[in-house]
């Protein structure tokens, strides 16, 4: 093997460095920053100055990736007027050319589908979906793709931020340090909001996001932009992200959201982390909430919700698979399978008796083993449920699982009835809390 | 009362199984259990506009009302009530901005104006909030040197103590006692009435209009207004409207309470004056600490001292962790760096740089060697410049259609903050005057 020698590996740096800035000047002059192009002249054919830029519109209801610039919004004396598209000629970072001599004087009105950059993008939130982050555009960047001008990117850069601050010569050389590709960002505001093609597209993606990935999108992201961010999601999404919140912040949510739409999003929360949720509301919002819930879902949170929080009555989840000494294996498996969406919060069946008292707590895992015809009396025994009543404290419960090494405890009342389960991970979020260090100072 | 897999189609199949009778909730039990918690949670109700509006009375509060009191008397009694009508009107804007926007100030002035105006107000909220840190180690050195500790001590002392308690995390702890400390300032009324100050004199000081001339009389006015209506709390209240969830249909309750919030904090500060002006009556600045709790002599006796020391003391370490922490939050949100908040050092440098920077600066500042007191007053004189130049913000923002839509400030309002906003900015602007003519050894 030949080591290159210092100087060979010094000139192959600088031929790679010198390619990749070659690389970087063709694209910072192929892209025109929307930030530097406000306040820059528009001439007309004849080469005179006519107004000003003062905004530049995009299309947003097409399925296409990057936008495409539907007109600019030109200020001519005091009038805000808006050129169409077909009638610009040329956008470049110094100036707008027309193609036409003369300026139709139209008063710019906003419509629908429509969306101007520098006073509903520029300077406010997105989600960067790939980075799964909330951004603030610092800088909006066009270009000419293919038949037109196009909106390709988002600048988030604190170097963008410091060259709008400079004289107006900064503001015109685009500065892309931390451009996001246009086509995984997800805008909100009007145009943005109502149904289109392009949500569509992006609907998909939030989706696959993990809920703490999403969590950490609602509780960054401000009041309007979320619920926006709520609409596009499924509420199943969504109910799986609403667990993973910070309180104060799911608190804040609940509250601010309309009661139906909130009813729904806790209808498919785990009852603990739901009445958890709602036990932080105020009592007006509370009732409300609990009232607008359809019968079923209020009926599994009623019984978490009496117990204190830290308790194992409170950290309960109330979503108990039972069933009789006398089933048979298979059919307790065919029932299961059809609950298959909260395969999650199960990881054991509770056998009860005639009594409907505790008999044994059998294990998935044992149910996949055992013979389809076996009935499950055959399987009561040895190893007996690990049991707690639902007004232990949340650390008892910790330590009766960490005695059986098992996954979960079954919360029983006085008379040994099962009441509900416990799971590891609830018993984990109960023992460790504020994960989040730096928070806003919150109102106490 | 049961879970999905056990309704009534399941316990119909498998007749007996399945159904798990849930007892009754014991409601009742629960709330007696934890009645305390219940108290705590209730006070943790009191709205946002009480809290803030409160924060006013904070070390440099404490320091410019005793100031004001030992200063001119009664004097200043119609100017608080000028204050206050005032401070009502702002508080009532920025409430308003907070619930219907949902969001705080920095991201909507980030939104709403062009970026270099943004920058601007962003600078003049920092520089505002730096004095006010600088006045709150100010007010930790003059607590802990009446119980006979040297500020070169304390001062150095306090600043790491509460940089770790914030970046390692258990500061929520300490909150709760600083907290409790600063309750000793609920003392002042009391002592203003045992004081048996002035009663006649005081009434015709609050209701007749009267201004004094001097130089001095226009320095402490802008401190009074620097440190009842400052900067900080505008941004903490529309932030903590938002953050409670508090939209536009619970708007009419969120309204009483930024209305009451600042009357209450406004009585408050007037039965500082009151009892201060009773119990010392050299009508001259206040020399020291030592001096100023002279006025809990009243209540405390011979341990008046020790009492405005526990006092000043906890609010002035309360704040000097809130404020830096909701000015770095404040700049990192309109920056654009929100998610870095949560997360670890390497990721929250702009935050964490922020929040040191002004614990590292404040400090240093409060450690120059000179009068305390004074110190704390002079830092409101610099909140007191500042404020206009934030209200004019606010002011804009409340007037805005676009924004608040059909909230916005009707004609009347309109007509009734912009008078407010004027009259303060002119007295800012004339003390602004003075001290830019004495640097140059005019006037």
């Amino acid at each position: 093997m030949v080591f290159p020698t210092p100087s060979t590996a010094l000139r192959h740096r600088f031929e790679r460095r010198s390619r990749r800035l070659e690389v970087a000047r063709e694209i910072r002059e192929s892209l025109v920053s929307l930030a530097g192009m406000l306040g820059r002249p528009v001439r007309h054919r004849g080469g005179e100055v006519v107004g000003k830029v003062v905004d530049v519109v995009v299309r947003w209801d097409t399925d296409q990736p990057y936008p495409p610039v539907s007109g600019v919004v030109v200020k001519v004396g005091a009038r805000r007027a808006f050129v169409a598209a077909e009638a610009v000629a040329s956008v470049s970072q110094r100036e707008v050319g027309l193609a036409t001599a003369r300026l139709d004087l139209r008063d710019f009105v906003a419509r629908e589908g429509e969306t101007a950059l520098a006073s509903e993008v520029l300077d406010h939130q997105l989600v960067d979906i790939d980075g799964a982050r909330v951004v603030r555009a610092a800088d909006l960047y066009l270009a000419t793709v293919g038949d037109g001008v196009r909106l390709v990117g988002v600048d988030v850069g604190f170097g963008s931020l410091l060259r709008r601050l400079g004289p107006a010569r900064w503001r015109t050389r685009p500065t892309p340090e931390a451009v996001i590709d246009w086509a995984s960002v997800q805008s909100f505001g009007p145009g943005a909001g109502n149904g289109g093609a392009r949500l569509a597209r992006h609907r998909g993606e939030l989706n696959t996001l993990r809920p703490a990935e999403l969590a950490d999108l609602l509780e960054d992201l401000g009041r309007r932009e979320r619920q926006e961010l709520l609409e596009l999601v499924d509420p199943e999404t969504a109910a799986d992200a609403l667990e993973e919140m910070d309180a104060g912040e799911l608190r804040q949510l609940l509250a601010e959201t309309g009661t139906a739409r909130a009813a729904r999003l806790l209808e498919r929360m785990e009852p603990d982390e739901a009445a958890d949720a709602l036990r932080d509301l105020s009592q007006e919002d509370r009732t409300a909430l609990l009232a607008a819930l359809p019968q079923p879902a209020a009926a599994r949170l009623h019984p978490v919700l009496g117990f204190p929080a830290d308790s194992a009555g409170g950290a309960m989840t109330t979503i108990l698979f039972t069933a009789r000494p006398e089933d048979t294996v298979a059919g307790v498996r065919d029932r299961l399978a059809e609950h298959a969406e909260h395969v999650v919060d199960l990881d054991a069946i509770t056998v009860v008796d005639a009594d409907g008292r505790l008999a044994d707590d059998i294990s998935v895992g044992e149910l996949l083993l055992a013979d389809p015809q076996t009935p499950l009396s055959e399987l009561i025994g040895p190893p007996w449920p690990v049991t707690v009543t639902a007004g232990a404290d949340v650390r008892e419960v910790a330590d009766r699982l960490i005695d059986s090494r098992r996954l979960s405890v079954v919360v029983v009342d006085d008379d040994d009835r099962p009441l509900g389960r416990i799971l590891a991970d609830d018993v984990l979020d109960a023992v460790i809390s504020g994960h989040r260090r730096w928070q806003r100072p919150r109102a106490r | 009362m049961t879970s999905p897999m056990t309704s009534e189609q399941d316990a119909a199949r498998t007749p007996g199984a399945g159904l798990t009778p849930a007892p009754p909730p014991p409601l009742r039990h629960w709330w007696r259990r934890r009645w305390w918690r219940r108290a705590l949670l209730a006070l943790a109700f009191a709205g946002p506009g009480l809290i803030a509006a409160n924060a006013g009375n904070d070390a440099g509060g404490i320091a410019t009302y005793a100031s004001a009191g030992a200063q001119f008397g009664y004097q200043t009694l119609f100017l608080m009530v000028l204050i206050t009508v005032a401070l009502v009107v702002v508080q009532e804007m920025c409430a308003r901005l907070g619930a219907y926007t949902g969001q705080g100030l920095g991201a909507l002035i980030r939104e709403q104006f062009s970026l270099r105006v943004t920058a601007f107000a962003l600078l003049a909220f920092l520089v505002a909030n730096v004095g006010l840190v600088v006045s709150e180690f100010a007010g930790i050195a003059a607590a802990l040197e009446l119980v006979g500790v040297s500020k070169f001590i304390s001062i150095p002392v306090a600043a790491a103590a509460i940089w770790a308690l914030v970046v390692y995390g258990s500061y929520r702890y300490a909150e709760r006692a600083f907290l409790i400390l600063s309750l000793a300032f609920l003392a002042y009324p009391v002592a203003a009435f045992l004081a048996r100050p002035n009663l006649a004199q005081a009434g015709s000081q609050l209701i007749w209009p009267h201004f004094t001339g001097s130089k001095a009389f226009l320095l402490l006015a802008v401190a009074l207004i620097g440190t009842t209506i400052t900067p900080y709390m505008q941004f903490y209240l529309a932030a903590a409207v938002a953050d409670k969830g508090i939209g536009p249909a619970d708007y009419g309750k969120e309204r009483v309470d930024a209305v009451a919030g600042a009357i209450f904090a406004d009585l408050i500060s007037i039965f500082i004056i009151v009892a201060t002006a009773a119990a010392i009556k050299t009508r001259a600045p206040l020399a020291s600490a030592q001096q100023a709790a002279q006025a809990l002599r009243p209540v405390a006796g011979r341990f008046a001292s020790q009492l405005f020391a526990l006092g000043l003391f906890g609010a002035s370490a309360l704040a000097a962790a809130v404020v830096p922490l909701s000015t770095a939050y404040a700049l990192s949100e309109a920056v654009g760096a929100e998610r870095s908040v949560g997360k670890s050092f390497r990721e929250a440098r702009l935050f964490l740089g922020l929040f040191t920077g002004q614990i590292v600066i404040g400090a240093a500042v409060a450690l120059i060697p000179g009068n305390l007191i004074q110190l704390l007053v002079q830092a409101q004189v610099l909140n007191g410049i500042i404020t206009p130049i934030l209200l004019t913000y606010v002011l804009i923002l409340a007037n805005r259609r676009s924004l608040l839509g059909t909230a916005a400030n009707g004609r009347v309002f309109r007509v009734i903050s912009t008078v407010c906003v004027i009259a303060i900015a002119i007295m800012a602007a004339a003390v602004l005057g003075l001290t830019v003519a004495g640097w140059f050894g005019i006037g």
